[in-house]
């Protein structure tokens, strides 16, 4: 075996001109893999996180029904403060409660539609990663802001404010369906999550100011769970399910289960990104089994002299095979060498998107994706790269193999 | 190596035709013979008198249509492709008219190849081939690929791969034809002194006379057919 990689190592070195095309077409091939590949992991993870971070969570508490009917109507009993407690004494994660729902934020000029959520400043800011996203003035600290304005504060997204072309400092109405009524607010804070389609929607108040405006006392409809990986969801789901059973009924939701359509999406990219890998390696192939097909046919009396010599057909047709691993191999490693450095330094500074930021920023997703691997990211390419040496060099390889040792020596 | 008088190589009532499209050419027919062990052959005969053919046939390297032959007293045409490349490796050596050394290998790993396919121990190995290069005059070019050497150097390569093994006879296919007549001359002095002294069985397909001189045994075919078989004193 050691000759015949001495031999098929040396034959590369022999056409090294094709062997440096192959293997330059194996390179970018798989970088490009890897590139789109960490691109499309990024874009998932820059979705999940960003509706994970501004309200999806990674588990939520509802009262039962509140999924299939998100009304104020279902709440959760009492305060929630006993659901809290009970989450907060298992150390399951950072926990907030909030009160959310429907309404219209108005100014004297334009009215907007509006997702109302209260929240408790100092436990949301452990959830929710828009208390550290403002862009202008503060985020919902009441007692500071009583002393500088009468009216109860209210953060909102960068895009609500231009829309409504409102400022820090500017008073806004809240306007919530049924008796309930309105409430007078003034701008506290402007932030921007990296979602338009977000910043556009969600306006925050206290949750004391939510409980009055749209009056259901001390109720809270939802508790905001943020674990430290979201990989643990699911057992944690498991668990609080159990921990919860006692209480009135529940329902306890993962972010994926509350949004399946973005888990679909994500899901769907990575299918997308079969295809391309499908493509490339195709693409790939091809180029291997020419460069093979034409070293086999420069080297026919070669292949007749090892059969003369006593090389069975099944180590002529290894020593191609084998030639076309390690040109395969050695493209794959120093595409892997390109691709994961590069990966990591777009994944430290990121890649802005540019012309489509405005698009993405619609589907929720930010304007700059830092494109990351994960360790499960490479067995399926690298074996796709060995299933690809395998198929592209079968066909010179069967070609050499059966060539009659008489004939391949009488080869012009 | 077989016993010296031993036969080594036989054909019987041997014939090869090639069938291009509806053209059957007929290039043996009817070949016997017999070669024993020490023996030193010549087939000659003007081109197209089916020396190489013959010679393909009885190195394996080809089927014969109808006929036996028997190499050591085993019927190659009862052999799978498989089973000859083995019979090949354990008792034939070929030297071929364009040397036909492996261009990226070194002389050393071109003549350690066959010892390697046979499964013998690197360091002995390397201990044969070094040697077999040295008692040819190849010490000094032990490291040196094909490309850089000489086409009588190339050749006596050749010469050291097809004995390294200690094959039961060597088939040479127009050895001398690619080379000048001092080259040519030594490497049959080589061959010779190979089969003195060594007992090395030699046979050669030939048109070129110095060859024939050095014959103990010639056998000259003419459109396919044997047309005499004369031996000679040593």
């Amino acid at each position: 075996m050691s000759a015949l990689f001495r031999i098929a190592w040396r034959n590369l070195l022999r056409g090294w001109r094709r062997s440096a095309v192959v293997l330059a077409s194996i390179v970018v091939g798989l970088t490009a893999c890897f590139g789109i590949l960490a691109w499309t992991v990024g874009l998932g993870h820059n979705g999940i996180d960003l509706a994970v971070r501004t309200h999806l969570a990674h588990l939520a508490i509802h009262a039962r029904g509140y999924h299939a009917d998100s009304s104020t109507d279902r709440r959760i009993p009492g305060d929630g403060a006993a659901v809290l407690s009970a989450v907060e004494r298992e150390g399951l994660g950072a926990a907030a409660p909030r009160l959310v729902g429907d309404g219209l934020v108005q100014t004297a000029r334009r009215n907007l539609s509006a997702v109302i959520v209260g929240v408790d400043a100092a436990r949301e800011s452990r959830v929710s990663s828009v208390p550290d996203s403002l862009v202008e003035g503060a985020y919902l600290d009441a007692a500071a802001h009583r002393w500088a304005s009468r009216l109860p504060p209210i953060v909102v997204g960068e895009e609500m404010a231009r829309r409504l072309g409102a400022e820090v400092g500017d008073k806004l109405v809240l306007r919530v369906p049924g008796d309930a009524g309105a409430g007078a607010f003034r701008v506290r804070g402007i932030y921007r999550s990296g979602s338009s389609a977000f910043d556009r929607s969600f306006v925050y108040v206290t949750l004391a100011d939510a409980q009055t405006l749209f009056a259901l006392g001390n109720a809270v409809t939802e508790i905001a769970l943020l674990l430290s990986d979201a990989a643990d969801a699911p057992q944690v789901q498991k668990r609080l399910r159990g921990l919860l059973a006692a209480e009135p009924p529940l329902e306890v939701l993962r972010w994926d289960e509350r949004q399946p359509r973005l888990a679909q999406m994500i899901e769907l990219m990575d299918q997308f990104s079969w295809v391309f890998y499908a493509v490339v390696f195709a693409a790939m192939a091809f180029g291997i089994a020419n460069a093979l097909l034409m070293s086999v046919y420069e080297r026919i009396r070669e292949f007749g002299l090892l059969r003369s010599m006593g090389l069975r057909g099944s180590r002529i047709l290894l020593l191609v095979l084998v030639e076309s691993f390690l040109l395969t191999g050695l493209g794959t490693g120093i595409g892997l060498g390109l691709a994961v450095p590069l990966v990591a330094w777009l994944g430290e500074v990121g890649i802005g998107m540019g012309w489509f930021s405005q698009a993405l920023g619609e589907y929720g997703f930010s304007d700059r994706i830092y494109p990351e691997l994960r360790p499960g990211d490479f067995p399926e390419p690298i074996g796709m790269a060995a299933a690809t040496a395998l198929l592209a060099g079968l066909w010179p390889a069967l070609r050499a193999a059966r060539l009659r040792p008489a004939e391949a020596l009488r080869h012009v | 190596m077989s016993e010296a008088g031993a036969i080594v190589l036989e054909a019987r009532e041997v014939s090869k035709v090639y069938v291009s499209g509806t053209v059957r050419t007929r290039a043996l027919d009817g070949v016997s013979l017999r070669v024993s062990s020490g023996e030193r052959v010549a087939l000659s005969g003007p081109s197209g008198s089916g020396k190489t053919t013959l010679l393909n046939l009885l190195g394996t390297l080809d089927r014969a249509s109808s006929g036996r032959i028997l190499l050591a007293g085993q019927d190659v045409g009862r052999l799978g492709e498989a089973e000859l490349a083995d019979l090949r490796l354990a008792r034939l050596g070929f030297v071929f008219q364009a040397y036909n050394l492996v261009p990226v290998l070194t002389a050393l790993e071109n003549v350690e190849l066959v010892l390697l396919l046979q499964g013998v121990r690197p360091a002995e190995r390397r201990r044969r081939a070094e040697l077999a290069l040295d008692d040819l005059g190849l010490g000094e070019l032990l490291h040196t690929r094909p490309g850089e050497m000489s086409g009588g150097q190339q050749q006596r390569v050749a010469v050291a791969r097809a004995i390294v093994s200690e094959p039961e006879i060597v088939l040479a296919d127009e050895p001398t034809a690619n080379l000048d007549s001092k080259t040519a001359a030594s490497l049959l002095d080589l061959m010779q002194q190979l089969n003195e002294e060594r007992g090395v069985t030699f046979l050669f397909s030939t048109h070129d006379p110095r060859v024939m001189e050095r014959a103990l045994r010639v056998i000259r075919l003419l459109d396919g057919r044997i047309e005499s078989d004369e031996r000679r004193a040593p």
